[in-house]
């Protein structure tokens, strides 16, 4: 890890969370889609990240949402379970070539197919997590599916704008 | 030993999470029940400063609506004056409200006092809702106050720092509002079951009662946190279902969360005289 890694990702993480408590909070389509962006800070870290460092980032992540949105824990634990899954996941998609060491999370490296199964799978463990520890009952469990699943789409759709935006094929390539 | 730490080492990502998540359960549960207790949230020294620069911001675009509210209560506040000042030069006791307290009520003598507040972070859509008001302990806020806006019952203080306090929402799954029926005076329970900010939930209505649509709620006075007669809405549906002994009764509420702006926090000076007889009698707080 040298330092260019540090302050990349020190300023993403500023960015997703001051986003996501600041514009994705008052954000909300049919009081039922909810837009957790600050996972893409997680989902965005470099392939070849340690572990144990992608856990505590994940947790640090998670808490500093959770003090913005008065929902103790829950964000954080949340994150967490989402940065343990992450490796596996990524152990899953690896392309027939395993990975290359400058790949990264880019859907214009990895392709489109790679990046949807990677976000979307991960994004849906995360926000059923938050939905399920937000009622702890399995109560209305129709209504928490409905949110899980239009707010994982919503997240995702963000998500790929991002991408398409900001993460250019040029810098890819170097 | 060795074997013992290439174990630890080998696994050592799978424990690190279960650590954390360990750590986070603690933390949901803790903050779930213990009241007060909680340092980590929007009622922080930091969170509270960048949310009180946001809304100093985002309230600038909503300055028309929270002056017209404003007098408004200003106009409602001065009608109420000049009625209790002709009220008092004609001495006519009689025709006093039922609301009012009788004069020998020691709760009359030492009203509730009430501390303004500004909100400066809040929530309508989620299961658990809160506020963040930017008065704190140096204001005389304490945690389980009432907080009340000029529309209704609002919430209850959690948790306080010095110049910042959060309030769990009326429009929170664990939070239950003592309120009675205006016009007969059966109590019962507000509570909120998620879905619409606009709408809540007013159990324990017995059957043999005959609620209307239309009919206000209003706060029962039963326990320290509200005044006796705060508005929290009014009747939206009556549904009687065949195997409860109760009504499932929808009201309105009266507050409009998602325009709140300035709030008032309750003080009852007499809380602690009448928590600590009901607890010494074996009374528990019933909310």
């Amino acid at each position: 890890m040298n330092s260019s890694f540090g302050i990349r990702h020190i300023i993403q993480f500023i960015l997703f969370v001051v986003l996501q408590v600041f514009l994705m909070d008052n954000l909300v389509l049919f009081s039922m889609g909810f837009c957790f962006i600050y996972t893409a800070f997680i989902l965005f870290l470099p392939i070849n990240i340690s572990r144990v460092w992608l856990l505590i980032l994940a947790f640090a992540t998670g808490f500093t949402v959770d003090m913005f949105y008065d929902t103790m824990g829950i964000h954080a634990a949340a994150s967490v379970l989402l940065a343990f899954l992450r490796p596996l996941i990524l152990n899953l998609l690896t392309p027939r070539d395993g990975y290359d060491t400058n790949d990264s999370v880019n859907i214009h490296v990895m392709g489109k197919s790679w990046f949807t199964t990677y976000a979307l799978i991960l994004i849906l463990v995360h926000h059923a997590a938050v939905f399920f520890l937000e009622t702890i009952s399995f109560n209305d469990i129709w209504y928490t599916l409905a949110k899980i699943l239009l707010s994982t789409l919503f997240t995702f759709v963000v998500m790929v704008i991002l991408q398409l935006l900001f993460f250019s094929v040029k810098r890819a390539n170097r | 030993m060795r074997n013992l730490f290439a174990f630890i080492y080998r696994f050592r990502a799978f424990l690190v999470f279960v650590l954390l998540e360990v750590l986070c359960v603690y933390m949901i549960v803790r903050y779930n029940t213990y009241q007060g207790a909680a340092f980590f949230n929007s009622a922080n020294k930091y969170i509270g400063q960048v949310l009180e620069y946001q809304s100093s911001v985002t309230d600038y675009f909503r300055l028309a609506s929270v002056n017209t509210t404003l007098a408004r209560e200003n106009a409602a506040l001065r009608e109420e004056v000049m009625r209790n000042r002709l009220e008092e030069q004609a001495d006519s006791t009689d025709r006093l409200d039922t609301l009012y307290y009788a004069p020998s009520d020691t709760s009359k003598l030492s009203p509730y006092v009430l501390h303004a507040g500004r909100v400066i972070n809040n929530s309508v859509r989620r299961t658990n809702n809160y506020l963040t008001l930017s008065i704190g302990t140096a204001d005389g806020v304490m945690p389980g106050m009432g907080v009340i806006s000029s529309h209704g019952a609002v919430g209850r203080i959690k948790t306080v720092s010095e110049h910042y306090s959060t309030a769990t929402s009326l429009l929170h799954s664990q939070l239950l509002i003592s309120a009675k029926i205006k016009s007969n005076s059966t109590f019962g329970t507000v509570k909120w079951n998620g879905g619409n900010y606009r709408t809540a939930l007013l159990d324990y209505i017995p059957l043999h009662i005959k609620p209307a649509k239309g009919d206000t709620i209003v706060t029962s006075g039963f326990n320290t946190v509200f005044p006796e007669g705060i508005m929290i809405g009014t009747i939206n549906s009556v549904e009687k279902e065949q195997d409860k002994s109760f009504y499932t009764i929808k009201v309105k509420l009266a507050v409009d969360f998602a325009q709140l702006s300035y709030v008032y926090v309750v003080e009852n000076t007499l809380k602690d005289e009448r928590d600590s007889l009901e607890i010494e009698t074996g009374i528990q707080p019933n909310e």
